[in-house]
């Protein structure tokens, strides 16, 4: 478990080995679980991605601060995402992090591991090519996540994650004009199931709870991104707002707990583009940064991702 | 109000065992299930059951009495559904419930003062308990005399009630009058004074004293034991005035032993830091220092002095362990080794340990923990109020004592944490802010250990499992060495022996 260095070099192998099983190259579209993208019939899109998120300063409830036991609180991730287009308008996708934790300064002890897998199916509900503003797509996705590993998530800020089951709705509304701008607008009500911590009692929300299972407060996404998406450059500014309607605050100068009212928005923006001579592999950057929230840290976010995609069962005819 | 999954099927499954059992032999164990001699059980800080008068009762054929059953009769025809609520609830037991509501009281209040803007720290104020940092700071020794005097203060204040109850023997309302409503189970118990508003005022007074913040639930709780009781149909208007009047009466005297018990000095100062590191030095020793940004002083440096329940300061000091391994000798060397070993790889079940035990902020601390361990034994136990209250005053007694005891090794030692000795050393749980040797979660556990296993002793193997598994997780987490934990369970075991030697003592246990 506190070993990161061998794991990653296992997550790097892996994500090479995925990236070098080659077959036919496709256009160097995005994929994720949020954009307005579609895999053709046989696509397949897979990649790594490697994500830094750093904050030194929180909000314990609605109060910002640093922590002189925390200094700078610093989240790392490897990221193996895989995209399958199963019919033009069915895909699957999912990802796997191994995730390692540190913080710059007092004396607690990093946490890393394998995370949760996720796995969503995502479904093309309407499409209408030739609308006055381009194309316009509506899709509808279920995602589902598990954690893989019995990691603990009673150690916030320091745990991997919060080892809760989550499902969760999407609907994302996509318009792609001719000349290439396009908007995706998405949003996401995510349950998570009860957490079972290692100890028998907590306190939370101003109440001694004699019990080891955590409730979770369901989590509601909605993100816009928007700019441009031509068939090899995709550049955009995204804006999110993630937002919990219950869950208990940090109380003052008290850890942060799993099921805390995890508020924040977010800011940022995303890159793809080809790499010369190798394209189809592509690079794929973005970065957020948190301007302002609640029990959550004001993080600078960067992830740098090698994608591909490629025709798994090859190119079908037009 | 506490949430809670797992006791509420437990509860129903000793009740029936209990109902089952009084079924078969109800004559026989009616008497002694009421511990009707606990009137003659000694006194722990009162100097005997009559030090608080209770005045004679009214007869039950008086006027007085008889309009009492005409408003109770008249109350009973207006229940609500929140009374009824109020009626299950203290129903189960006033010691429980209390001490389930002080549990939570000592999570809430468990935070450390935030550090101010120029690396200092404000202390909390008791007299002014809502500015901020709130009083208390209910860490842990605080957490152990607090208990402790709510539970021995129930504890004696119920055996002075009893000694009234079976000297006046006042019949229950409903068996005096068959038109008011049993809404409990009988039990033959004399009502005068009542239990419940015996229990009411001395817990609240204590409550209100050691944790002023929360007066508020305080106050209603009380008052609604006190109206659960007459709604029950188990007490009078008088039986109630009598009752509250003698619990506030043992609240005064344990509220003024607890002005005069060192817990106002407890905090130290910094002379004091610095006398402790400059003699540690002296000794040739690497003298403590708080490694949390900005340094917070030491939690409670003079706790240690705090006046114990069932020790005299030369038992104290008489136990106190022999000095820890020397800060440069081959033998700290290794242990620090041991600990930087287990941080580096512990298994998931040792993680487990840690968090299981953690009882760091925001929890009711290692104290609550135990009484979180013994409360269902003792409602397994099918105890009465009284016998109810001595479980968890022996048990609360003996971890104040523990609190005295290793708060007085670690700062007569001043000994560095693992983290200090080694900054390789990173924790899997916070490092407590105070001198390491010994363990304040072995201490407190082998205590409570010796004394559940003395009144349970059928669960002994459990406790002393749960005693080592609470010990070894300061070691898995990276905050103490095996020295500290060994120690501090020898120490604890010991210190647990002297609330032992009173309980075989106290008359309760005696045959009947």
């Amino acid at each position: 478990m506190f070993s990161p260095r061998a794991n990653r070099r296992a997550w790097v192998l892996v994500s090479m080995a995925v990236a070098l099983t080659v077959v036919r190259p496709g256009s160097a579209r995005a994929q994720t679980i949020d954009d307005g993208v579609m895999m053709a019939r046989g696509e397949l899109f897979t990649g790594a991605i490697y994500t830094h998120d750093q904050w030194n300063q929180y909000w314990e409830g609605g109060l910002k601060r640093d922590n002189g036991n925390i200094g700078t609180l610093t989240t790392q991730s490897n990221t193996v995402v895989g995209v399958f287009g199963v019919t033009n308008r069915l895909n699957l996708l999912s990802n796997v992090p191994y995730i390692w934790t540190e913080a710059s300064r007092g004396v607690l002890h990093g946490m890393n591991g394998v995370q949760d897998l996720s796995i969503a199916a995502k479904y093309s509900l309407l499409e209408r090519q030739e609308s006055p503003v381009g194309a316009l797509r509506l899709i509808g996705v279920f995602a589902a996540a598990f954690p893989l590993t019995d990691y603990t998530p009673d150690f916030q800020p320091l745990s991997i994650g919060s080892a809760s089951t989550r499902l969760s709705w999407r609907g994302t509304a996509s318009m792609q004009g001719r000349d290439g701008t396009f908007v995706d607008a998405s949003g996401a009500f995510t349950w998570r199931s009860n957490v079972t911590l290692d100890r028998p009692y907590y306190f939370t929300e101003d109440q001694l709870h004699m019990t080891d299972e955590v409730s979770m407060p369901p989590v509601l996404d909605v993100g816009v991104m928007g700019g441009f998406r031509g068939p090899r450059l995709m550049a955009a500014a995204t804006v999110g707002v993630q937002h919990m309607s219950s869950g208990g605050d940090i109380r003052r100068q008290d850890a942060p707990f799993v099921s805390n009212r995890m508020n924040a928005l977010r800011v940022g923006g995303v890159v793809m583009y080809p790499l010369p001579k190798l394209d189809p592999l592509a690079v794929r950057v973005s970065y957020a940064y948190t301007v302002t929230g609640r029990n959550v840290g004001q993080a600078n976010t960067v992830s740098f991702g090698l994608v591909y995609r490629f025709y798994l069962l090859g190119r079908p005819t037009p | 109000m506490l949430s809670d999954s797992r006791r509420s099927f437990a509860r129903p499954v000793a009740c029936a065992l209990v109902l089952a059992i009084a079924a078969s032999h109800a004559p026989e164990l009616a008497a002694a299930g009421n511990d009707a001699d606990a009137g003659t059980w000694r006194m722990i800080v009162m100097t005997g059951p009559a030090q608080i008068a209770v005045a004679p009762p009214a007869s039950t054929s008086s006027a007085d009495y008889q309009a009492e059953l005409t408003a109770l009769k008249a109350a009973q025809g207006r229940l609500t559904r929140a009374q009824q609520r109020a009626i299950d609830y203290w129903g189960r037991g006033g010691v429980v419930c209390w001490n389930e509501i002080m549990l939570e009281m000592v999570a809430r209040a468990d935070l450390p003062p935030p550090p101010n803007a120029d690396g200092t720290y404000s202390a909390p104020d008791a007299n002014n308990p809502f500015a901020e940092p709130q009083f208390p700071f209910g860490n842990p020794p605080y957490a152990a005399r607090a208990y402790s005097y709510v539970s021995v203060a129930q504890f004696d204040a119920l055996k002075a009630a009893w000694y009234f109850k079976y000297l006046y023997n006042r019949p229950s309302p409903s068996d005096v009058d068959g038109g008011v409503r049993a809404l409990l189970p009988t039990n033959g118990l004399p009502a005068y004074p009542s239990e419940a508003a015996v229990l009411s005022g001395v817990t609240a007074e204590l409550l209100k004293l050691l944790f002023p913040t929360n007066v508020e639930e305080i106050t209603r709780k009380a008052a609604e034991q006190r109206e659960a009781a007459l709604l029950s149909g188990r007490a009078t208007a008088s039986d109630l005035a009598a009752g509250l009047a003698l619990g506030n009466a043992v609240a005064a005297l344990f509220t003024a032993r607890a002005a005069s018990d060192g817990m106002r000095t407890a905090a130290g100062s910094p002379a004091l830091f610095a006398s402790l590191a400059a003699a540690a030095t002296a000794r040739g020793e690497v003298p403590w220092h708080s490694l949390e940004s900005p340094p917070r002083p030491p939690m409670l440096a003079a706790f240690g002095n705090v006046r114990a329940w069932m020790m005299t300061p030369a038992d104290i000091l008489n136990e106190r362990p022999p000095a820890p391994p020397s800060t440069s000798s081959a033998l700290m060397a290794r242990e620090v080794e041991e600990v930087r070993n287990a941080v580096r790889k512990p298994t998931r079940e040792q993680i487990a340990l840690v968090y299981k035990w953690s009882d760091g902020v925001s929890t009711p601390t290692p104290p609550g923990h135990w009484n979180m361990i013994a409360a269902p034994h003792i409602a397994a136990g099918g105890f009465s109020e009284v016998r109810t209250a001595r479980a968890f005053a022996l048990l609360n007694m003996t971890m104040h004592d523990a609190a005295v005891g290793c708060w007085d090794a670690k700062f007569a030692y001043y000994n560095p944490r693992p983290s200090q000795m080694d900054p390789r050393i990173r924790t899997i749980i916070g490092l407590p802010n105070f001198p390491s040797y010994t363990s304040g979660h072995s201490t407190f556990s082998a205590a409570a250990a010796e004394v559940l296993s003395y009144l349970f002793p059928a669960a002994a193997p459990e406790f002393q499992a749960l005693r080592d598994e609470a010990a070894i997780s300061r070691l898995y987490g990276g905050i103490h060495y095996r020295s500290d934990i060994e120690v501090g369970k020898e120490h604890g075991s010991r210190i647990g022996g002297y609330t032992v030697s009173f309980a075989r003592t106290d008359g309760a246990d005696l045959p009947h």
